[in-house]
């Protein structure tokens, strides 16, 4: 069973790097301003979504395990 | 009597204060063609942000797209090291729109990342105490010369793996390149003369970098793996190794010392910062924030319109110039209340510093950092630091936000 996770952008510090669309395109998509919203948390690899979260530049990503409520990024 | 707004932009008192000249355009024409140079001047927030998020109408290609005659002019007889230059501007990833722009943005965006520059916060602290200690001996320092300068430039040598005694070239060779957002008639030859040295220097670097296996502690390393990718010619990686030591120090540098300098002017923020009290965000970081929205480092960005666009009643033409300036989108009343106030408690702080969207400043968080520890230690250290002259000098740069220099007395 692949690990299910929630995750959030918050947009008070989004700048629409965009990059973590570009990881992980099912997960991260950008809304009209173009900052970062998520569309289905788990339609990308665990993998994906963890690298998103860690390259984004302003840290603006949130990643918690879906089962056990353990925060995995930040 | 109303005067017109004037378009020069070079003048003393658009380089002095900026923010006088932007604001009045900001407040009277905030989507302003300026005649004399042929180019948009976007001033407002809001539209800044618009823009930079809408990569697809206003291309990045700038160097390549442009088919107007250099502005400001040039000797006629310099036309040939233009286009040397712009081909050599062409290279940088940041002259690239997605996805060219994604793919080679990702040879080192990773490096970037936060966690990663956290890893080098200790090493900043220890250069940050050395070269205040050596300051304390004469009591007195210049700002730019003895500490705004050779912190960050260490630290982007050091990142990249350059020999110590190299930084002195180093420097040498960025300043020639700073005349990219000048004036003079005459910048083309030390511009071009600047990017052929450093050709010349980084080229076996390189070369030896690609023979070997990719070191992912060091960044020229990094950078030069994206040529066995296919991301990055050659050509490309030493272009790309130009831009981040450049980018990598100029303009740190200059949030140092502009920082600095509002410290001095505003002693009441300066207690602030010197009493530090315990917030979350910590006040440092807060005051960073501030520095970089009241007098930014860089003061504005070139774009080339990709397609006709509409703005504010104004219509941007295929191909026609543009120039937004954050040092007047981070004074905008609209955005920032009492925006020309120096505030460091300031927060949250929606400043545009390093842009925004895709083209947003890869070394954002390095640079906030080597900020944050600048002023971290001033603070701790000294009760005042008192300006010893009141006549300070700005570079004529239309990009950048540079003092000449900043003579202070340290108590």
């Amino acid at each position: 069973m692949p690990r299910k996770v929630r995750v959030s952008v918050d947009l008070d510090i989004c700048v629409g790097n965009a990059m973590c669309e570009t990881y992980a395109p099912k997960v991260f998509v950008l809304n009209d301003d173009r900052q970062s919203t998520v569309a289905d948390p788990n339609a990308d690899t665990f993998e994906n979504i963890m690298e998103a979260a860690q390259d984004c530049p302003v840290s603006a990503i949130t990643v918690i395990d879906d089962e056990t409520g353990e925060s995995l990024f930040p | 009597m109303v005067t017109a707004i004037s378009d020069e932009m070079f003048s003393g008192e658009a380089i002095t204060d900026p923010y006088s000249y932007y604001g009045r355009i900001r407040d009277e024409d905030p989507v302003h063609w300026n005649e004399k140079y042929e180019l948009w001047v976007i001033t407002r927030h809001d539209d800044l942000v618009w823009m930079t998020r809408h990569h697809e109408l206003f291309s990045s290609e700038f160097w390549s797209r442009d088919k107007r005659s250099p502005y400001p002019a040039i000797d006629e007889s310099d036309l040939g090291l233009y286009q040397f230059m712009r081909e050599f501007f062409m290279k940088w990833f940041i002259q690239h729109d997605r996805p060219v722009h994604t793919d080679q943005r990702k040879v080192v965006h990773k490096w970037f990342n936060p966690a990663s520059m956290e890893t080098w916060r200790p090493m900043v602290q220890q250069v940050v105490k050395d070269m205040l200690d050596e300051a304390d001996e004469d009591g007195r320092m210049d700002v730019m010369k003895d500490f705004a300068t050779p912190l960050p430039l260490f630290v982007i040598a050091q990142m990249m793996g350059m020999p110590f005694e190299d930084r002195k070239f180093i420097r040498s060779m960025a300043e020639k390149l700073l005349f990219i957002g000048r004036g003079e008639a005459d910048r083309m030859q030390p511009l071009t003369d600047g990017i052929k040295e450093l050709m010349e220097y980084l080229s076996p670097l390189v070369a030896q970098k690609v023979d070997l296996p990719v070191d992912e502690n060091d960044l020229l390393s990094v950078l030069a793996s994206g040529e066995k990718t296919g991301a990055l010619t050659r050509d490309e990686v030493i272009a790309d190794a130009i831009l981040l030591l450049l980018a990598g120090h100029e303009t740190t540098i200059n949030l140092i010392c502009n920082g600095t300098l509002a410290f001095t002017q505003h002693p009441d923020q300066w207690k602030l910062l010197k009493e530090a009290p315990f917030q979350d965000p910590d006040t440092v970081v807060r005051a960073t924030e501030e520095c970089l929205r009241y007098d930014p480092p860089v003061k504005s960005i070139q774009r080339i319109a990709s397609e006709d666009v509409e703005m504010g009643g104004k219509l941007l033409k295929e191909g026609d110039r543009i120039r937004w300036f954050m040092s007047s989108a981070n004074r905008d009343p609209a955005k920032h209340e009492n925006p020309d106030t120096f505030d460091i408690s300031r927060w949250p702080n929606t400043h545009v510093a390093f842009g925004s969207g895709i083209h947003h400043c890869l070394g954002a968080t390095l640079a906030r950092m080597e900020a944050q520890e600048a002023f971290k230690a001033l603070a701790g250290r000294y009760d005042s630091i008192s300006l010893e002259t009141d006549e300070y000098e700005y570079q004529p740069s239309v990009t950048f936000r540079s003092l000449k220099s900043l003579p202070v007395s340290l108590k």
